[in-house]
């Protein structure tokens, strides 16, 4: 069954169109990816997704139902979570005070909240930090954060929009680590990358969008000999000289 | 001892002292003071809920308080209802107008809210000052409204001393102190910081940010309302350049800010620092340097945002937990927000 | 009928002053992205400069510009960046500095209650100056000859900060860094010591306004609140940073409170005024002429 289902998608922005005739779709329980090149407009569609903004063309469901224009909160209600590319930490409070704000979408007692939320942060290794300040918190813990926050609002689709870009080879490694434990967990995970090896390695699936268009899908196998693919990454002489 | 220990008999000695001082403290001037401080104590902490904690900044309290007081003062003069049932009609008049300032305002940037609560509380002053009727209501334009002390007793809220007020005062001080600190462990408070601070973020998670400004905002304007209520009951007659005044409006949101906002002891740490300097520039230069103690606050609220932008409470919390290590050595701090 | 011709052209006319007084609001809102609440205790300073400018040296009223406007410039300047350049530093990844509009009211207040404590709280009118009165006949129609200067000096302000933001270098500097500060901070351009510049030219501004004001209107330390509220609400409506909106913002308030009382009691006139404000507030935000911003 597929979780998500994007048809047709198109964003304008004024005169420049940032999104053509995107066409997605996310099996239940998978990683998929969504690749290109800066300025391809991976952003664009995770934000029209995700309720930031609406779309101009197309169709979005989720779960069955379209959810086209939802404001983020109702989207996060249904069970579709999101990280963002550049972390926002409630940063004058404690990682547990963060992870809490997500917790309370399922209930409004305190205690419950505090339960669930060291929960969260027991899953992933994170509980030792919990009476930290967010803003502390090094690079790496803050997209930690990002997760264990979106986490805690028990999401059945996890939206990740470039959790490891700045992180070191190591790190990396242990949010990949992460990322396959949350889907052994039953989340379907939405990641968009810059870096190739990471969402290679990672992703069942992977999309490859270019100027605003999807130029390839498959698995990270089949995208990666794919000539379109390596011309947008690498650029025409690449192909030319490789060929 | 635990530091618990040390908090809860910290508490006590507060309480003991606050309820204790009208026997010691006889004169009827310094209670009239001590009643104010309590007043503006409380009227702080109200704002605290929308000006604190929900992260924005309102500039027109006054407007509220003097909804409070001009709805309960007409009800009791012209209909005879007791002021205790116009403080809530009061209450449920100001939190019915602060939503629709917040309704369009809460959705934009914060500079759009800070303004629309300013300009519309100067609205309502010059619409109370040039009106002398409205529809049955008699407001008495710029003279004002008086209270004859005819009926005395608790039921119409009008006493012949002040210790009465002493204890009325410090009772709602309290219940609203309360009030903030359930909040501040609730949902709702959570929500309110979370969207104060990164209302993406806060989004995201599933918070309707506008919402929880919205519940905040009408709370503070209800409770600031009940406020104004009882000033009109304690000093017997109100107009609008007192109940009204954007110095009101200011001095509420002025002893918050340099107290420490967000924080349950900033507003009312504000208040204990900065009544008695107002009041006493008033009692001795108040002929010859009137405004001087609005200057004071100028200067000191430009200081603290820039050198202690959390407030007084902050290095003085700091300096109490300190203390408490010394006394409680060796135990882990409690954990705060 | 020609009573209204004549309302409603001195309601146009003090309209556009209106909108010059919130000129300066607009600008530093353009740029710095904060409202500046001691905007109208500028004023009021600006004003109270004037008014001894032309009482102690007997000048016509205005040539105090030429001293006004100038030393409005340099106050505004170093007011932004001793005061208020703190605050921007210590809040640099904030979305919106909150704290640079808490500390703008606090200047506010102590402009206002200083110059209280200084002057005094009595109204002070230029006796005996030369436009003081003056009317210009036209059939039947009596038009304020200062408030004609004022329109004059409203519509070559507003054109000339048009200008300077579209056509000179630094104008473009400005502009660049209220669209990006990071961006033009990278470009070379000195963030502080535009805005710096920014709240220069928009207290001076007021400075240009007070000049226009003092020949016919009181002094007195509280002037700035009415213009304060006023202008807030004119932005608003003319959609905050935007120049050309805060004058025909201006002008429709000048002209419901001119052409208003024809029909109704002054004080429904300020009731149509805050209604109008709370109306745009909900059906357009952005304002009447104003960009959307990403609120």
């Amino acid at each position: 069954m597929n979780i998500l289902e994007v048809k047709e998608l198109g964003k304008d922005f004024g005169g420049l169109t940032a999104l053509q005739g995107v066409h997605l779709s996310i099996e239940a329980g998978r990683i998929f990816g969504l690749i290109g090149p800066n300025g391809a407009g991976k952003s664009t569609a995770f934000n029209c997704i995700a309720g930031v903004y609406a779309p101009t063309r197309g169709e979005i469901r989720f779960n069955g139902e379209v959810i086209n224009g939802q404001k983020p909160w109702n989207l996060c209600k249904k069970g579709l979570a999101r990280t963002f590319q550049i972390v926002k930490p409630f940063a004058s409070k404690t990682v547990l005070y963060n992870v809490m704000v997500g917790s309370f979408l399922h209930t409004n007692s305190t205690r419950e909240a505090r339960r669930r939320a060291l929960e969260v942060l027991e899953f992933l290794h994170f509980a030792g930090k919990a009476h930290m300040r967010a803003g502390d918190l090094t690079i790496a813990d803050r997209k930690r954060l990002e997760i264990a926050r979106a986490l805690a609002t028990r999401p059945k689709l996890l939206l990740l929009d470039e959790v490891m870009a700045g992180l070191r080879p190591a790190e990396v490694d242990q949010m990949v680590e992460i990322i396959r434990r949350l889907r052994d967990q039953g989340i379907t995970i939405f990641v968009i990358e810059h870096i190739m090896r990471a969402i290679m390695a990672l992703s069942d699936r992977v999309a490859v969008l270019h100027f605003g268009k999807k130029i390839a899908e498959g698995t990270p196998q089949e995208v990666a000999s794919d000539e379109r693919v390596i011309k947008a990454y690498l650029g025409e002489e690449y192909v030319v000289s490789g060929s | 001892m635990t530091r618990r220990h040390y908090n809860k008999m910290a508490a006590a000695i507060v309480l003991i002292l606050a309820f204790g001082l009208p026997l010691v403290v006889r004169s009827a001037t310094y209670l009239h003071i001590l009643v104010l401080l309590y007043f503006y104590a409380y009227l702080t902490t109200s704002w605290n809920l929308v000006g604190g904690f929900a992260g924005v900044l309102p500039l027109g309290h006054a407007a509220f308080v003097g909804i409070g007081a001009y709805t309960s003062t007409i009800l009791y003069l012209q209909y005879g209802i007791s002021p205790w049932i116009g403080m809530l009609v009061g209450g449920v008049l100001a939190s019915f107008v602060g939503v629709l300032i917040g309704l369009p305002t809460f959705k934009m940037r914060g500079a759009y809210f800070a303004l629309a609560t300013l300009a519309f509380a100067e609205g309502i002053r010059v619409m109370v000052e040039n009106i002398d009727r409205l529809g049955p209501f008699v407001l008495n334009g710029p003279r004002g409204l008086q209270i004859p002390p005819l009926k005395l007793g608790l039921g119409n809220l009008v006493f012949a001393s002040k210790e009465p007020y002493y204890y009325i005062i410090l009772l709602m001080l309290l219940a609203v102190l309360a009030l903030t600190w359930v909040i501040a462990r609730s949902k709702l408070g959570y929500y309110l910081n979370a969207g104060g601070e990164e209302p993406d973020a806060a989004m995201a998670l599933g918070v309707n940010v506008a919402r929880s400004k919205l519940t905040a905002m009408a709370m503070s304007s209800f409770l600031t309302a009940l406020a104004g209520a009882f000033y009109a009951q304690f000093t017997l007659y109100i107009h609008p350049k007192s109940v009204i005044s954007l110095d009101l409006s200011f001095e509420i949101a002025f002893i918050a800010l340099i107290g420490g906002r967000g924080s349950i002891a900033g507003p009312v740490l504000g208040a204990l620092l900065l009544r008695p300097v107002s009041d006493f520039s008033r009692i001795y230069f108040g002929d010859t340097l009137p405004g001087l103690h609005l200057v004071i606050f100028g200067v000191v609220l430009i200081l603290v945002m820039i050198f202690q932008p959390r407030g007084l409470q902050e290095p003085l919390t700091r300096a109490y937990n300190r203390l408490l290590d010394r006394l409680a050595p060796g135990q882990t701090k409690e954990l705060g927000t | 009928m020609l009573f209204l011709i004549e309302d409603a052209i001195n309601g146009i006319l003090m309209g556009s002053i209106y909108g010059l007084t919130a000129l300066g609001l607009t600008v530093i809102f353009g740029v710095l992205k904060v409202i500046n609440f001691a905007h109208g205790s500028l004023l009021m300073v600006s004003m109270y400069a004037a008014y001894w400018t032309v009482a102690l040296t007997g000048w016509h009223p205005y040539l105090a510009l030429v001293i006004v406007a100038p030393a409005m410039f340099v106050f505004g300047y170093y007011l932004q960046d001793i005061v208020i350049k703190p605050i921007f530093k210590a809040e640099q990844d904030v979305r919106e500095p909150i704290t640079v509009i808490i500390v703008t009211t606090g200047v506010w207040y102590i402009l206002d209650n200083l110059t209280l404590l200084l002057f005094g709280p009595q109204y002070r009118t230029l006796q005996d100056n030369p436009l003081r009165g003056r009317m210009l006949e036209i059939g039947q129609m009596l038009i304020s000859v200062p408030k004609l200067w004022g329109f004059a000096a409203a519509v070559l302000t507003a054109s000339g900060l048009y200008l300077f933001f579209q056509k000179t270098r630094l104008g473009r500097a400005v502009r660049a860094t209220s669209l990006d500060r990071q961006a033009a901070s990278l470009m070379g351009i000195n963030q502080y010591k535009v805005y710096n510049i920014a709240f220069g030219i928009g207290t001076a501004t007021a400075g240009i306004a007070a000049v226009t004001l003092v020949p016919f209107y009181n002094v007195f330390p509280t002037v700035g609140v009415l213009f304060d509220i006023k202008g807030f609400i004119i932005v608003v409506l003319g959609g905050l940073g935007s120049i050309g909106g805060a004058l025909l913002g201006g002008i429709i308030i000048g002209l419901i409170e001119s052409v208003g009382p024809q029909f109704m009691t002054a004080t429904w006139t300020e009731a149509i005024v805050y209604g109008l404000f709370l109306l745009v507030l909900f059906v357009k935000p952005s304002g009447l002429f104003g960009v959307r911003y990403d609120w």
